[in-house]
């Protein structure tokens, strides 16, 4: 069957909205009897709160009221409930809200935000996540190990910072390593890193004085959210309703819940008013979700012949004050560290450690990049040892049908074929040789792979609704949050695809609205085109059926009978004899007004079955629902006299199942690639003595400008069939970012013999590096 | 407080300051109704904030608005003809550069403001110009490959 939409560049359907400016983001709305919030911030990283005075604050002028946590008892999470929404008698994050100041201006409640006097009594602060696990470090939460949590996931160790600890145990990695002729071991670090979406983070809040909460979010999550806010304020889900418009990127940074917990607190102590918050970029940088944040060390040995024996990790995340965001990073960082290939034997300990920061979240890739940041690079530095081409080492361990990943989940053909994606990134990067160092340039290459597989609630699913209306035209409704990864576009070329109709006639819900749209976990985890396009196809089918069977009654016929061709329902023995869709819409009515049959809408759900939560002994179990595997290589120049990276050619080619739009596909691998670029080269969040973050703009936060894109791209897919997927598609999102960080540590390896394991890799470190090689 | 005069998109506006530090981009967003004018940063790096102030391209987050009396202003509602996109809006759609599409409106009108200057403007210059902007979703190769396009279907109309 030829496909008429799937693997088509189709334009994307929220593109005539966003080059007109007419796409509304939440910034951009304005409800009612609104009133403008401006939030105090701690500004020191770990103290009692001693004496808050809001009086002087509460006269200025506008100043609706000032809002502070005194007398709030409420602790929030969905699986690890450690948070107030607003500081209560303690800080422990510099951005922490200790007041809001509510003002009918932005202006006046800014003017009034600055009247409002703390008085702090310092206590000691933790940054590194290794000296905060130690016995003994100063605690953030004494209550730690007795908060409300999930017991089977959460594994949180009393009396200290770590409040999630995931093992895994597989096989006998002792044993394994005795039996390794070769050992290779580091150790590494991933900083602190903010996602930059371009959109800062923006929430309106009103609880009706009838009782309801109404909200407007920047958010990936509205039903999370809701669930959170019914769980907060001990009201029923159902008065709840959650409105999320265009999201000007997500990251990750948007997932879960955010600010809306203290928008929505604030919001309660003004029934009837609408609250608004938009942040500023400094305060995304202090008051929202930051990502990564990792020190850890990895271990690998195999034998002389290259396979792979056992692997030993231990991470610790610095995660910030809260930790009901991070936790699952933290599994899914241990579990898959692993990277694309099989070891029999692994031992990893991941730890989430309450530090003095703001909380760590999602961030693409999802604890992806930061455990195969260090797999990536000892693999480069096994294949050394070995004498062996680190592709040759990659193959010889890649996971492939019948190989077992670190959770002992046994991998099948449709999952992927690493093989063909590293084939096709050793061509493109090899057809160009590598120049030799001249007067000015070293040059290097490097090569990693990936595997990412999505980290989510072992119920997670979605819901398609569909409607044919009598013109033949069709609406889908499915919560899919759009942030820019094209899932709107993607929805409608699948279901123009399933229904065999012009995609002209396909119409996507735009906004996600909890009161009408159906159910759905999260947008999160690359899996909205999967998961949401599948639900699609189901519907779909459904309402192909309910036509025939409309037809059916019209023709007096067997349904069996009935075709279907995208336009019309006829009889196979009467092809000419043809009713239109829409004639069959609502059921179908005959001239004097009888009508048969049943309106055709319908709704399809699916979930990845089977998925359960790792084991809490071992660590196994059956966590992953779907793979995507890919291969990176990367030619770079580095400047002799300024340590300055350049990239020159930047390959990738990942299995993505099928490609369903080449276009917005090549999008997500370039910015992917990209955003991986600022991870290795420049980005990282520093705090100064004060453990306060000093770089929190753009600017003094530098990430990736025009000048900073590879000088070239190879962008290559291998499309093996995925049975589970809509059209045999994989998720395909966040797995760009992953291996970006060791393929161009490798490649700066091969330019100038120095191994780095800590990130970013800036000019001056290479500068330095190059320097310390000549003095010896 | 003290009153200024802009022409947005050909018509003209009487704006009442609420103090003498609003920026543009506030008066534009808030008193106008114009939120296609996105900020990203307020501290003019990211270029979300992009406007043509007597057809200069200006970060409308740092313009101080009373400095901006008697400008001309050009936003993104005010590019297309009706219903009829921009050569330039179409280009961008047609490239695949559009993502989340916060950082478009500014890169549409800097676009706009450089080939009206220069039809012929080399890839230099382009990227010189897509320096005072930051994407974080489309790694700018999709933006690059617009703004040629840009330029060729604005030379050809
Ligand atoms: S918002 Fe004006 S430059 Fe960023
Ligand atoms: S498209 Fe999202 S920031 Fe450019």
């Amino acid at each position: 069957m030829s496909l008429r939409y799937i693997g088509k560049g189709v334009r994307r359907v929220d593109g005539a909205d966003k080059v007109t400016g007419q796409a509304m983001f939440v910034a951009d709305i304005t409800v009612p009897r609104m009133l403008h919030a401006k939030v105090v911030r701690a500004g020191v990283p770990h103290a009692r709160i001693v004496s808050l005075s809001t009086t002087e604050a509460e006269g200025m002028p506008g100043v609706h009221k000032v809002v502070t946590g005194q007398g709030c008892e409420i602790l929030f999470g969905t699986c690890l409930w450690d948070q107030p929404p607003i500081a209560v008698d303690r800080v422990r994050h510099a951005g922490e809200p200790v007041a809001v100041v509510l003002a009918l201006t932005e202006h006046q409640a800014e003017e009034a935000a600055k009247k409002v006097k703390v008085e702090y009594e310092p206590l000691p602060f933790l940054l590194d996540p290794v000296e905060a696990a130690k016995p003994g470090a100063p605690l953030l939460h004494e209550k730690n190990g007795s908060y409300r949590r999930v017991e089977y996931i959460v594994h949180s160790e009393a009396g200290s910072n770590i409040f999630h600890r995931y093992k895994l145990r597989k096989g006998d990695t002792e044993a394994g390593f005795a039996a390794a002729d070769v050992v290779v071991e580091e150790h590494f670090e991933f900083p602190l890193s903010a996602h930059c979406a371009l959109e800062p983070h923006g929430a309106i809040c009103r609880f009706t004085q009838g009782g309801d909460i109404e909200m407007w979010a920047s958010n990936q999550a509205p039903f999370v959210l809701r669930d959170v806010l019914a769980d907060m304020f001990k009201i029923p889900v159902t008065r709840i309703r959650v409105r999320i418009p265009y999201l000007g990127g997500g990251f990750g940074g948007k997932s879960d819940v955010c600010i809306e917990p203290l928008v929505a607190y604030v919001a309660s102590k003004v029934p009837g008013w609408a609250v608004k918050l938009v942040l500023s970029r400094k305060e995304v940088f202090v008051g929202s979700l930051i990502g990564r944040g990792m020190k850890g060390r990895m271990k690998i040995g195999a034998r002389k012949d290259g396979t792979f024996i056992a692997l030993e990790a231990e991470m610790f995340f610095s995660d910030g004050a809260y930790g009901d965001t991070s936790w699952p990073v933290v599994t899914v960082a241990g579990h898959n560290c692993t990277g694309p290939f099989e070891f029999p034997n692994c031992k990893v300990d991941s730890c989430g450690v309450y530090t003095n920061t703001p909380p760590v979240g999602a961030y693409r890739g999802y604890g992806h990049p930061e455990g195969q940041f260090m797999a990536g690079r000892l693999v480069d530095m096994l294949a050394r040892k070995l004498g062996m081409p680190p592709a040759d080492l990659m193959r010889k361990n890649f996971l492939c049908e019948g190989r077992k990943n670190g959770l002992g989940q046994e991998i099948k053909r449709s999952h992927g074929d690493l093989f063909a994606c590293l084939d096709k990134v050793e061509k493109a990067i090899g057809a160009t040789p590598l120049p030799a160092e001249d007067d000015t340039y070293l040059y290097g290459r490097g090569m990693a792979a990936m595997m990412k597989a999505p980290k989510m609630a072992a119920n997670a699913s979605s819901t398609a609704y569909l409607q044919l209306s009598n013109d033949g035209s069709v609406f889908i409704n499915l919560s899919g949050i759009e942030m820019g990864q094209g899932c709107q576009t993607a929805f409608s070329q699948i279901a123009a695809e399933a229904l065999k109709m012009p995609i002209e006639r396909i119409r996507m819900y735009r906004d996600v609205d909890t009161q009408f749209t159906p159910w759905e976990w999260q947008t999160v985890a690359s899996m909205q085109t999967y998961r949401g396009g599948r639900a699609i196809v189901l519907a779909c089918e459904r309402a192909v059926e309910l036509l025939r069977q409309n037809a059916s009654l019209v023709f007096d016929c067997p349904m069996e009978e009935v075709e279907y061709d995208g336009e019309a329902c006829f009889r196979r023995s009467l092809p000419g004899n043809r009713l239109p869709v829409g004639s069959l819409a609502r059921g179908y009515m005959f001239g004097n007004g009888l009508t048969v049959g049943t309106p055709v809408q319908t709704t399809g759900t699916y979930r990845v079955a089977g998925v359960t939560e790792p084991d809490p002994e071992t660590g196994m179990g059956n966590a992953a629902g779907s793979w995507t595997f890919g291969v990176q290589a990367a030619d770079i120049r580095i400047e002799k006299a300024t340590g300055k990276i350049d990239v020159l050619h930047y390959a990738s080619c990942f299995d993505p199942g099928r490609v369903i739009n080449p276009v917005t596909i090549r999008g997500q691998i370039a910015g992917g690639v990209v955003q991986g670029l600022g991870a290795a080269l420049m980005e990282k969040l520093e705090f100064g003595a004060n453990g306060v973050a000093r770089n929190t703009n753009f600017g003094p936060y530098r990430i990736p400008t025009v000048d900073d894109m590879p000088d070239r791209f190879t962008i290559e897919f291998i499309e093996t069939p995925n049975p589970e997927g809509p059209f045999c598609a994989k998720p395909i999102g966040e797995h760009p970012i992953v291996a970006v960080a060791p393929t161009i540590l490798n490649a700066i390896r091969n330019a100038t013999g120095v191994e780095f394991t800590r990130l970013p890799v800036r000019p001056e470190d290479v500068l330095e590096a190059l320097r310390r090689k000549e003095g010896v | 407080m003290a009153a200024i005069t802009l022409k947005v998109n050909g018509t003209t506006h009487t704006i009442e300051l609420e103090h003498d530090r609003v920026r543009l981009a506030e008066i534009l967003r808030e008193q106008l109704g114009l939120t296609g004018t996105k900020v990203g940063c307020g501290v003019g790096k990211c270029g979300s904030c992009t406007v043509l102030v007597n057809g200069e391209p200006v970060t409308s987050c740092t313009l101080l608005a009373r400095k901006a009396d008697g400008a001309e202003i050009l936003t993104i509602e005010g590019m297309a003809d009706g219903a009829v996109l921009h050569p330039i809006q179409e280009a961008f759609l047609d490239a695949g550069a559009v993502q989340c599409g916060f950082c478009t409106p500014g890169l549409i009108l800097r676009t706009y403001s450089l080939l009206r200057a220069h039809p012929t403007a080399d890839d230099g210059q382009i990227v010189e110009m897509l320096r005072h902007h930051l994407c974080r979703c489309t790694g700018y190769e999709a933006i690059l490959a617009a703004v040629k396009l840009s330029r060729e279907r604005m030379q050809s109309a």
